[in-house]
Formats: C-alpha cells, structure tokens, sequence
C-alpha cells in the first residue's frame, strides 16, 4: 500500500523563518518596493534641527516654490541620504506636472575619471527617453538634439579621408597661447564639450519647460567621490551649467567637503542640509527601532535584542540594517529559531571588527583619546579620515555637534598599554 | 589580522541559500594564500551543490576597474560572482569603492582575499566597506574538522 504524500505534515523548514525578514533588511531596495512593504521611517524633522521640517519635506518645498535652486545634502557613509533623495522624489510626485530624475551616477557613468559633462549628458538621455514614452513623439529638434547628445556623451565611428585627419598637416602655423586673465574666477569657465552637452539638453528639455513642467534632478552616488576636488570640479561645470536653467538639483555631497576651510559647500549650493549619525538618547534610537520593528525584528527578537543593535549601529542606517542581518544569519546557523543575545553580541563585534581592520598605531592613538578623553582635533587629517571613513562618527544634539567612536569599534578597539 | 568568525564553503553556501536570491550581497572571505585555489574550488562546489547552478569566477587580473559593469552585470542563470583577489590592485579597489553600487545589483559577489589584501580592502575602501554583508574567515572543511551533517 502506497504512503499518501499529501497527508504527510509539511517538514519543518528554517530558511523560510529567517528569508522574509533578511528580505526585507536589504539596505536599498526601490522605492516602489520599499513603498509597498510600508519600510520606509521617515524621520519626523531635521536632524539637526527639531523645528525644522524633516530634509526630504524641505527640499521638497524649495523645489515646487523656486524651480532652479541648487541643493545639497551631505552626510557620512550609509546615514540614509539616498532615503531622503527618495522621499523627496515621493513628495514631488504629488503634482501632476512633476518630472523627476533620480540617477546614481554610477549606474551611468565611469567615477574613477573625471568625467565632467556626464551628468548632463545622462540627464538629457533621460528626459529624451521619459518624452518618448508620452502619448505624443517628441519634435523633430528634439530628436535630433537627442541623437547628437549620445555621440558626444557615448561617441561614434565615423570613416574620414586620410588627407582630412586634422593631424595629417604637420605644417602648421599658429599654435595656442592662453594668457592668463586680471581676474581669478572663483568656479571656472564652462568647458566647450560641457557648452555643447548644455545646450542638446536644453533643447531636449525645451517641451517640457515650455509646459512649465516641474523638473528636479536627484543625483546621487557623487558622495562617494570622498575627496572634495572631484566633487568640486563637477559642480564647477554639470551643476554651474545648470544654473538659470529653472531645472532644480538636488545633490549628495562627500562628507570630507561639510568639514573644508573653503565653505565650498556652504557658498556654492543655496540649500544645505546635513544628516549626522542618529545619536542613541530616547527619541533618535525610538526611530532607529522603528526601522527595525517596521522590517519585522520583534518577531524573531526581544526588544532588548532591538535596543542594542540600535544601540552598536551608533546610529548610522546602514550598519544598524547589517547587524540585524548579521544576528538572523547567525542565528540560522546556530540551528536556532529565535535571534539570541549571542548572535546580537556576535553581530557586534564582527562590525567592531571591520571596522578595526587596517588601523594603525596613530588611528587608534586618536580613536582613543577621542574614547577616554574626549579629545578630537577635526582639522586634522587622521582626524578627517577616521570621520570619513566612519570610525568616528559625528553627533547633533540641541544644535551642537559632537562626536564619538563608532560603538561597535568601541566594543573592540583595544585599551591603552 | 584582526580574528573574523571563521566559516567553510558548505556553511558559506548554506547561509547563501537561507537568504534566498532575492537578497543581493557582498561577502568579503579571507583566506590564506596557500589554501585560495582550494577554498575557491569548494565554494564553486557547494554552490553547484545546495543552489544548483556554477557561479562566475573571476580572477582580479580580469575585472578591469572602468568596465566594472561587463564583471558585474546581472545574469538570472548565475547571480553569484566569485572574485579571487589574489593581487592588491589599487585601482580596482578604488573603483569598487567609488561605484560599489554596480556590485549590489548583481546577485551574490564573494570576494575572496589574502589576509594582507583583505586588511588593505578594509582600511581604503569606507563605502565597500559599508556594503559588505559580513567578513569571514573561510577555511576548507577539513581545516575545521567539520563534516557534512
């Protein structure tokens, strides 16, 4: 007599207790996606300032009001700036004529070169490619400005006569000269690649500024630039080009340039905004545990097992997503159903760990003296690079910034001999 | 170096399979030099074992720092990508870390380093850094002294 399968109770699997939740720790995920599992905390104002509406609200208000404004958002590694650039974008859609941009540069364009010109240039390309999926096929002008845009962005192939290549005349009479100006401008002057990838965008835009449609550019990814002459130089030309345009940016910005002696930041963009790492006191680490709770943690966790990893993520977004991830993964190896204080602990020290990885005898000098002394110099250079680098992480309480070893490095960092 | 859990390609590639493929990340391995070439067969091994397809192994000579996305582009047949970085090429790095994005939409990356490589990693690369999943030790299975239960 055959067994009946269908009778059999289904075996017990464990994959299928800790999936769903590691799902939903993935520290980016679409915004559709992110909107439709209801993830998204936004926070309830600025973080550096509590009477000031949350940053995505601000950017979002001084975009409907002043098309054209130039706006920058700075923070540290993994402290929620591409979730404020799309809770922007969320909030500008509420109108009808909104067009939105959202791009990471990276997904377009080579970082490691300097690359000025690209970020108009994947503009363009997508303003083009948002008309031509309109009920109406966009004219002919812009079509062809379009066209001319990718050779210039992408290039071409062409086939030319010898006798034509500019090189093939060794005869030349006149070679350039450049004498410098009287004046020392303080951003530089538009290349002519930039001039010309300028004005292709500015007819494919034309349609829609001729609507008066509202057009924000969410850039990210030029953070990760780190250093702040790279950045610069990208403002001195994409974003100047854009200026008077009434097509309004909003860009991140490397932490590095928050800290410079230059105020590049401060003078440059007519809105600045700044999110530091979320401090643990009650009400910062309430909206850190609701970032978990809303992903699912008190079903496999106690709610001290919340606290301390909102505690260890010293508030930065990211990590806190990693630890709880961390915790799950070795609880399942663990054979255990439920995400213990071990596996907390264990989560803890790994990312102390990492971060702890490749110190050298003057970081942890300062790291400790920062630990046991308060002591932190930022203009100096170890200084900036264990901030950037996230080992020691910036505070705002009550308008007055701080800072702080990061706690789970803390947990790790040996003590002074 | 500083001392990462350590784990073995089965344990690794049971972890992968608890997360499902739905749950892009990036691991970084550490791995003596004298044991890569095996740890990188077991782990192929595994994968082909418990998830049923071959990943994509690379050797760092062959990701080129400005075509990161021809290394990385995302393919539903084989979303794991296994890089051995047996050298310490800086530009890579630096390019990993600059577009580390490209490295999150692919599915699953392992990289697989020498403790001195992997401590480099750590120190210069903050935004690599950020994203990784977590950073073991991987050892072969019989280094642990653990069979396959």
């Amino acid at each position: 007599m055959g067994t009946d399968l269908k009778s059999r109770p289904a075996a017990f699997d464990r994959r299928l207790v800790y999936r769903p939740f590691l799902e939903r720790l993935r520290p980016i995920a679409s915004l559709r996606e992110l909107d439709e599992r209801d993830l998204i905390v936004p926070r309830g104002h600025d973080p550096c300032d509590e009477r000031q509406p949350p940053i995505h609200v601000a950017f979002a208000d001084a975009a409907e009001l002043s098309p054209g404004t130039q706006m920058a958002l700075v923070g540290g590694i993994g402290s929620g700036k591409t979730t404020e650039l799309l809770l922007t974008q969320r909030v500008l859609s509420r109108h009808s004529d909104a067009v939105n941009v959202f791009v990471d540069l990276a997904d377009y364009a080579d970082l490691n070169e300097l690359n000025t010109g690209a970020i108009l240039a994947t503009v363009g390309m997508r303003l083009f490619s948002r008309q031509k999926r309109g009920s109406k096929a966009p004219p002919e002008q812009v079509t062809s400005a379009h066209t001319k845009l990718c050779e210039l962005a992408l290039g071409k192939t062409t086939w030319v006569p010898i006798e034509n290549w500019p090189g093939y005349d060794e005869g030349e009479e006149r070679v350039r000269v450049d004498v410098p100006g009287l004046m020392r401008l303080r951003l530089p002057a538009l290349r002519r690649e930039v001039k010309d990838v300028k004005e292709l965008l500015l007819t494919i835009a034309s349609p829609l500024l001729a609507s008066d449609a509202q057009i924000t550019l969410l850039i990210d990814g030029l953070d990760r630039l780190i250093r702040g002459e790279r950045f610069r130089e990208y403002a001195g030309q994409d974003l100047q080009a854009l200026k008077g345009t009434r097509m309004t940016v909003i860009v991140v910005a490397p932490l590095l340039l928050w800290y410079d002696k230059s105020r590049f930041l401060q003078d440059y963009f007519d809105v600045l905004k700044h999110i530091p790492a979320a401090a643990a006191d009650p009400s910062d680490s309430a909206f850190l545990k609701q970032i978990l709770e809303r992903r699912g943690a008190l079903e496999l966790m106690e709610s001290a097992e919340v606290t301390s990893i909102a505690k260890y993520s010293g508030g930065v977004l990211r990590d806190l997503l990693t630890l709880a991830r961390s915790a799950a993964e070795y609880a399942y190896r663990d054979d255990q159903d439920r995400i213990g204080r071990k596996h907390v602990r264990a989560a803890i020290r790994q990312l102390g760990n990492r971060y702890l990885a490749g110190l050298g005898t003057a970081h942890r000098l300062h790291l400790r003296r920062l630990a046991d002394d308060n002591e932190f110099r930022i203009g100096d250079p170890t200084a900036l690079e264990l901030l950037v680098n996230r080992q020691v992480l910036e505070y705002v309480r009550h308008g007055r910034e701080f800072f702080a070893v990061h706690p789970a490095l803390a947990k790790v960092l040996p003590k002074r001999p | 170096m500083i001392d990462f859990f350590a784990t073995t390609p089965f344990r690794l590639v049971r972890s992968l399979a608890a997360a499902g493929q739905n749950t892009p990340s990036v691991y970084l391995l550490i791995c003596e030099a004298a044991a890569m070439n095996a740890v990188r067969a077991d782990i192929a091994a595994e994968i082909q074992v418990q998830l049923g397809f071959d990943p994509r192994s690379l050797a760092a000579l062959e990701a080129q720092p400005e075509r990161l996305e021809d290394a990385f582009r995302h393919e539903t047949a084989r979303p794991v990508v296994l890089l051995s970085l047996d050298l310490w090429l800086p530009k890579l790095i630096d390019s990993f870390d600059r577009n580390v994005v490209l490295l999150t939409e692919v599915g699953t990356v392992l990289l697989l380093a020498s403790p001195g490589i992997a401590e480099r990693i750590l120190a210069v690369a903050p935004n690599l850094r950020n994203r990784l999943t977590d950073v073991f030790s991987i050892k072969p299975e019989e280094a642990l002294g653990e069979g396959r239960a």
